[in-house]
């Protein structure tokens, strides 16, 4: 007899995912590894240190260990160090950026202009940029050292000082001198930022302003401020949040000190972890600065989402 | 690739070689450079951590290590060189997961924080039948027993005295000091050692880390002022007010001091001296070695401490000391190293390289150290000196640091007065009773 070679179709089963589920899942795990690598190392310490905030945990003093709930909150509203170093805090940005915004500006102007040797202007104003920041302390605490340092040494030989000033040991002046040192090294970043926004600005415009009759004040209040907006807001709010948790600078030039006068909240925090090793209240520390970093950054998103749509 | 470039096996072996006696030929402070390979295989490792990683001292305690495993096929000790600034913080982490050294290196007023946490090996039983139990001076002995516990090795002692410039003395006709010479004298050469358009100071005060408050505090007994009282904190007492008030004025009053006082640490007040800022400083004897180098062994000596208008005076003992851990993985081998670094060849060399006193009396008697000029205002100062009172509570010993220093900054630069100052310090005393 012939052997019939027709098969009977058998349905295959039914796949436990759809189709759809399955492309979205696919999706998905493509994700994983960084979603695994950002939890791992952002999304867990925050909640880790939250977790650590509610808890008394003193190094040296595990007997003492305990959950405390709200009590290094409250601490923390009592503790008048943390509201010094929160104004400190507030001084450091501002008058950091601030000035770092203005040195800046007027070093894009001048190296949007051709001269000669304007290649080798360039090269040394990004200089201070790419100095490591504990070489730049160094540096700094040295030229500004009462007793030997280059800054008094010169001050004095022009006859501009009586006698020599200890701008890091005292209280009125640490601030300021520090502030210093952070402009001199932030001014190219707002440099180079704003010089490669002066570049975007077509020629064409200045053109037509100057046969208008506009003067350069008027060219650059109507035409340079306004095309310049959106970097003058990213540069200023990026460098705002890396600012206030700028801590190296002032760790090495002075400690924080003298007598706090130069104390900021993110090296409080540090020497509360790794000085005092009161990891449940510097933990406390970081959860306030994490909340006012978390303000900045909405600020930031929300005024470069309406430059997103402008351009 | 270029051959010629190439190092062969026996270059770089011979290399490797010439780098070592190099080394060891470096080592010039030391009688009989070490050129051997060590000969022990196997041995148990000992993890020792040693928290001053300055050049000489390195070099001084790896070699140290070297010696010490050379002589025996037991032990092979490993040196964890630690930052001064991150020691305490690191030994702390590593008791904290129970993971520390088999022994370190660290000063008295650190141990008892460490033995509030459980960590410390406690020696006393050991010591008590270890052969140079008795050698040791009973003071040395007591900055590190607590609560009737001995804790660790004293390695060195130390006492605070005044360093002297001797040639500036002479230059400026200014008398030397006599060794009962009281506050109106130190003033008063302080005074006539200040020379601001010549960038010279009087005292080089410390305004910076643990010691800044020590040295005041010694001020303060010497007009008859205590730590503690009856068992409470007396720091805040009227006596106490007056002497520190009299000794932030040398600063802030007669301005007989340099201007980087409040942020002047250990390494600004021996270098003031050494760079001739300064004049007269206050410090243990382990300056004096690098004095010698600094501003030449003739150039300077050393004197004790005035004496006060309660006509008192006190040096605060500390000792450097070398201390196990109840938990380390080799605590046999530990105790082998620590008791071999007490015996008199080590110990003489450490003594001697870093000009620190030794905490045996059979050594310490050695011409090296007792005719030493620039030993003498240390050595003078035994009669009077008292085991720091900083050393009671194990609870102070991070906090003069963390709290108490920021709070004498204040005062420093006026922000608080004396008394203000001594009344918040007291609080924090008082807190951390424990």
């Amino acid at each position: 007899m012939a052997r019939s070679d027709a098969s009977v179709a058998v349905a295959l089963p039914r796949p436990l995912l759809s189709r759809r589920a399955r492309t979205l899942l696919t999706g998905y795990l493509y994700l994983v590894p960084v979603a695994a690598c950002l939890g791992g190392t952002i999304v867990f310490p925050i909640l880790k240190a939250m977790h650590m905030s509610l808890y008394n945990h003193v190094l040296f003093k595990p007997q003492e260990y305990g959950f405390v709930g709200l009590g290094n909150y409250r601490r923390l509203l009592r503790d008048e160090t943390f509201w010094l170093t929160l104004w400190n805090s507030f001084v450091w940005v501002f008058g950091s950026v601030s000035l770092q915004f203005v040195g800046g500006f007027a070093a894009a102007l001048l190296l949007h202009q051709s001269f000669r040797g304007r290649p080798f202007v360039r090269t040394v104003t990004l200089l201070p940029w790419i100095v490591p920041g504990v070489v730049v302390a160094l540096v700094w605490e040295w030229l500004y050292q009462p007793n030997y340092g280059v800054i008094n040494d010169v001050l004095l030989r022009l006859g501009w000082l009586r006698e020599r000033v200890a701008w890091l040991s005292d209280p009125g002046l640490a601030m300021p001198a520090v502030i210093a040192t952070n402009v001199w090294r932030g001014v190219p970043f707002f440099a180079v930022m704003l010089l490669a926004g002066l570049q975007a600005i077509p020629d064409e415009l200045y053109e037509a302003a100057r046969v208008d009759g506009a003067r350069v004040i008027q060219r650059f209040r109507h035409i340079t401020l306004p095309l310049l907006r959106p970097i003058i807001i990213v540069a200023t709010a990026t460098r705002i949040i890396w600012t206030f948790n700028y801590a190296d600078l002032i760790f090495v030039m002075t400690s924080g000190g003298p007598a706090n006068a130069t104390q900021i909240t993110s090296t409080y925090t540090l020497v509360t972890a790794y000085t005092n090793l009161d990891f449940g209240y510097a933990a406390t520390l970081s959860v306030v600065l994490l909340v006012i970093m978390l303000v900045f950054t909405i600020l930031y998103l929300r005024v470069t989402r309406g430059i997103e749509s402008v351009t | 690739m270029d051959d010629r470039w190439m190092l062969s096996r026996r270059q770089l072996l011979k290399t490797l070689a010439a780098a070592g006696a190099l080394a060891a030929a470096d080592l010039g402070w030391w009688e009989e450079p070490l050129m051997r390979p060590r000969r022990a295989w196997g041995a148990a490792p000992v993890r020792f951590q040693f928290s001053v990683p300055e050049p000489k001292r390195t070099a001084l305690v790896e070699s140290l290590a070297q010696r010490f495993n050379q002589s025996q096929t037991d032990f092979e000790v490993k040196v964890e060189f630690v930052p001064q600034a991150q020691a305490r913080q690191k030994l702390i982490a590593g008791i904290a997961a129970n993971n520390p050294p088999d022994c370190c290196q660290v000063w008295d007023n650190w141990v008892g924080e460490f033995e509030g946490m459980g960590a410390v090996e406690d020696l006393t039983t050991r010591v008590r039948d270890w052969k140079y139990y008795k050698d040791v001076t009973p003071i040395a002995w007591q900055t590190v027993t607590l609560k009737g516990k001995v804790l660790s090795f004293p390695w060195v002692v130390t006492n605070d005295g005044v360093y002297w410039r001797t040639d500036r003395a002479v230059e400026y006709g200014i008398k030397p000091p006599k060794d009962d010479w009281t506050w109106d004298e130190f003033s008063a050469a302080a005074r006539a050692f200040t020379k601001p358009e010549k960038n010279q100071y009087g005292f080089g005060m410390r305004g910076q880390g643990t010691w800044a408050v020590l040295y005041a505090t010694e001020f303060m007994y010497a007009n008859g002022a205590q730590v503690l009282k009856d068992g409470k904190v007396a720091i805040n007492s009227k006596e106490a007010a007056e002497g520190l008030e009299w000794y932030l004025d040398l600063f802030r009053k007669h301005k007989v001091c340099p201007p980087s006082v409040p942020t002047d640490g250990w390494r600004g007040i021996v270098e003031g001296f050494g760079r001739g800022i300064t004049n007269m400083y206050i410090h243990n004897s382990g300056s004096s070695e690098e004095q010698k180098d600094f501003v030449g062994a003739k150039s300077f000596a050393t004197v004790p401490l005035p004496l006060g208008p309660a006509k008192k005076r006190t040096s605060f003992y500390f000792s450097e000391t070398l201390t196990g851990f109840r938990n380390a993985k080799n605590r046999e081998g530990a105790w082998r190293f620590m008791s071999w670094c007490m015996d008199d060849e080590p110990k003489f060399m450490y003594c001697k390289t870093l000009g620190l006193l030794p905490s045996r009396k059979s050594l310490a008697d050695r011409p090296e150290f007792a005719k030493d000029p620039a030993y003498q205002g240390f050595i003078k100062s035994f009669p009077f000196s008292i085991v720091s009172p900083y050393l009671a509570y194990a609870g102070w010993g991070g906090k003069i640091d963390s709290e108490g220093v920021p709070l004498f900054q204040q005062a420093l630069v006026g922000k608080l007065t004396a008394r203000e100052f001594l009344e918040k310090f007291a609080e924090v005393l008082t807190k951390n009773m424990a």
